[in-house]
């Protein structure tokens, strides 16, 4: 029992002990909560200051840690950069939005070690600040070696989104190489300038293309309309007789007979005004002439059935 | 006073001299030498189309100029058309010339096409020939001649093999009213003459 009591004792103060020590704790805790409301308050005010002092501190992060990988470039090392695509003159680079950009990097070995080129890489940077990222191209390896006193070319190519078309960029083209010796690590900066993304204005466009011959189509469906308008009420306001004559004439002509004529046989004959210009003319012969022959000659078609039923 | 500006000036020439004849040390030329491969596609037995171009962006001509590709291995590559091995007597500052050869490789398979050397002297008055290697395409990949044809060929002779087996579905009808139309045109040429004659 007494052991009991004991341990009871033991588990009660040790309890209040923790939980005396954890107040203070929470005491302190909410103290720099309070603390941490009162500067996010005031962060809340300006929040793009929040963002670059962000930014500042992501550099500062990055500048440490190139600072510990690489020192930068080599003095034994001599680079150039030259632009193959787009060809620009002198000034401002502008690049086409959407297009292949390529470039040449020339890599001069100055010193007496051997120099390994290992990667270039290039990206996008937000102009007024070089730590903001905004396109990352493709890290490519070469791993080229430049013996000492000897040049290389690397060639590199990319592509800006279309999306950034109009926009200022700052393009950052880093060199990675290492002495092959010591195998310290260089990183050289080959371009770090701000260029213009501009949107090329190609001569033709599908769309467009597609837009025009869509404009051609109405214009022509158009024409065909007005025509059509105009014919037939030139027709029903009387003076379409020309047609019919001229319809009436080529029957005439395949026939072998004036066309003049032709039209007024069947002006004649015609009391409903049906119109047979389509009829075949050798049909409009046999039609003429048939009834005749049936009222002329009902004794022929007696002799014919006689000679008929001989059979 | 004057004799501060005066030796001020002085020194200023003397800068200048100095900068002058830096630079005037400076003058060498830098050749930047690019080997591209202008084929969308390698196809075994196909004429592969390599482009050298050399741009010289220093300050003076570079001369002797001698590119030599040793990658195409006589193994491997048939040279068509061009010369892997040119020489050029003279590259003036700021120009760029253009070489291109023509390559049939006999095999398919993945190749690395790697750098050509270059030599160049990098100055009138130069010694020492400056070497350099011009930039890789890379590895690429040459496909069969069979694969390429299967997907790009023409299908000359599986059209005329199509063209002579639909014949006879186009052509009996064809002759049935042929021949119906001009059983028809003689009986209507022969009704005319009748009634030509009774006419007459």
């Amino acid at each position: 029992m007494k052991m009991r009591n004991l341990l009871l004792i033991y588990l009660l103060v040790g309890s209040s002990v923790i939980l005396t020590i954890n107040n203070g704790a929470v005491f302190v805790n909410s103290e720099d909560a309070v603390e941490d409301e009162v500067e996010d308050d005031v962060d809340v005010e300006g929040e793009e200051t929040a963002v670059t002092e962000e930014g500042e501190e992501e550099e500062e992060d990055e500048g440490g840690s190139e600072g510990d990988a690489s020192p930068g470039a080599s003095l034994d090392a001599d680079t150039t950069i030259l632009f193959t695509k787009p060809v620009t003159a002198t000034g401002s680079l502008e690049l086409p939005a959407g297009n292949l950009v390529e470039l040449l990097i020339g890599f001069s070995n100055k010193g007496e070690q051997e120099f390994v080129l290992e990667a270039v890489d290039a990206s996008f940077r937000y102009p007024m600040d070089f730590a903001f990222h905004i396109q990352n191209f493709s890290t490519i390896a070469y791993n080229k070696v430049v013996p000492p006193s000897q040049e290389a070319t690397l060639a590199y190519s990319f592509i800006p989104s279309e999306t950034f078309a109009g926009r200022p960029f700052g393009l950052s083209v880093n060199l990675h190489y290492r002495d092959s010796l010591s195998g310290a690590v260089y990183k050289e900066s080959v371009y770090n300038e701000t260029v213009q993304v501009v949107e090329l204005e190609e001569g033709l466009d599908g769309e467009t293309f597609f837009l025009y011959v869509f404009l051609a189509a109405c214009a022509v469906l158009m024409l065909v309309a007005g025509q059509q308008l105009l014919a037939s009420s030139v027709g029903r306001s009387g003076g379409g007789g020309g047609r019919r004559s001229g319809a009436g004439g080529l029957v005439g002509s395949l026939r072998g007979k004036g066309s003049g004529n032709y039209h007024m046989e069947t002006g004649t004959n015609n009391p409903n005004d049906v119109d047979y210009d389509w009829v075949p003319p050798q049909m409009l012969n046999n039609l003429s002439k048939s009834p005749k022959q049936i009222k002329q000659s009902p004794r022929q078609r007696k002799a014919k059935r006689s000679a008929g039923a001989d059979d | 006073m004057k004799m501060y500006r005066i030796q001020f000036l002085l020194a200023a020439f003397v800068a200048l001299f100095a900068t002058g004849l830096t630079d005037e040390e400076e003058t060498s030329a830098r050749l930047l030498v690019s080997k591209q491969i202008l084929n969308k596609y390698l196809v075994e037995d196909m004429d592969i189309i390599v482009k050298y171009t050399l741009y010289n962006i220093g300050n003076s001509a570079a001369l002797n100029v001698e590119l030599n590709d040793n990658s195409f291995h006589p193994e491997a590559f048939d040279v068509v058309g061009g010369q892997l091995r040119v020489s050029l007597d003279r590259i003036p500052p700021g120009a760029n010339v253009s070489h291109v050869a023509v390559v049939r490789p006999k095999k398919f398979g993945y190749f690395n096409f790697t750098a050509a050397e270059i030599s160049y002297l990098p100055s009138e008055d130069a010694k020492e020939v400056q070497m350099a290697i011009t930039s890789e395409p890379g590895e690429g990949v040459i496909i069969a001649f069979r694969d390429y044809d299967r997907k790009f060929s023409p299908h000359v002779l599986d059209w005329a093999a199509f063209a002579v087996m639909t014949l006879p579905s186009l052509g009996i009808p064809f002759l049935l009213w042929y021949s119906s139309k001009s059983k028809y045109e003689t009986i209507v040429k022969h009704k005319k003459e009748k009634s030509r004659n009774k006419d007459d």
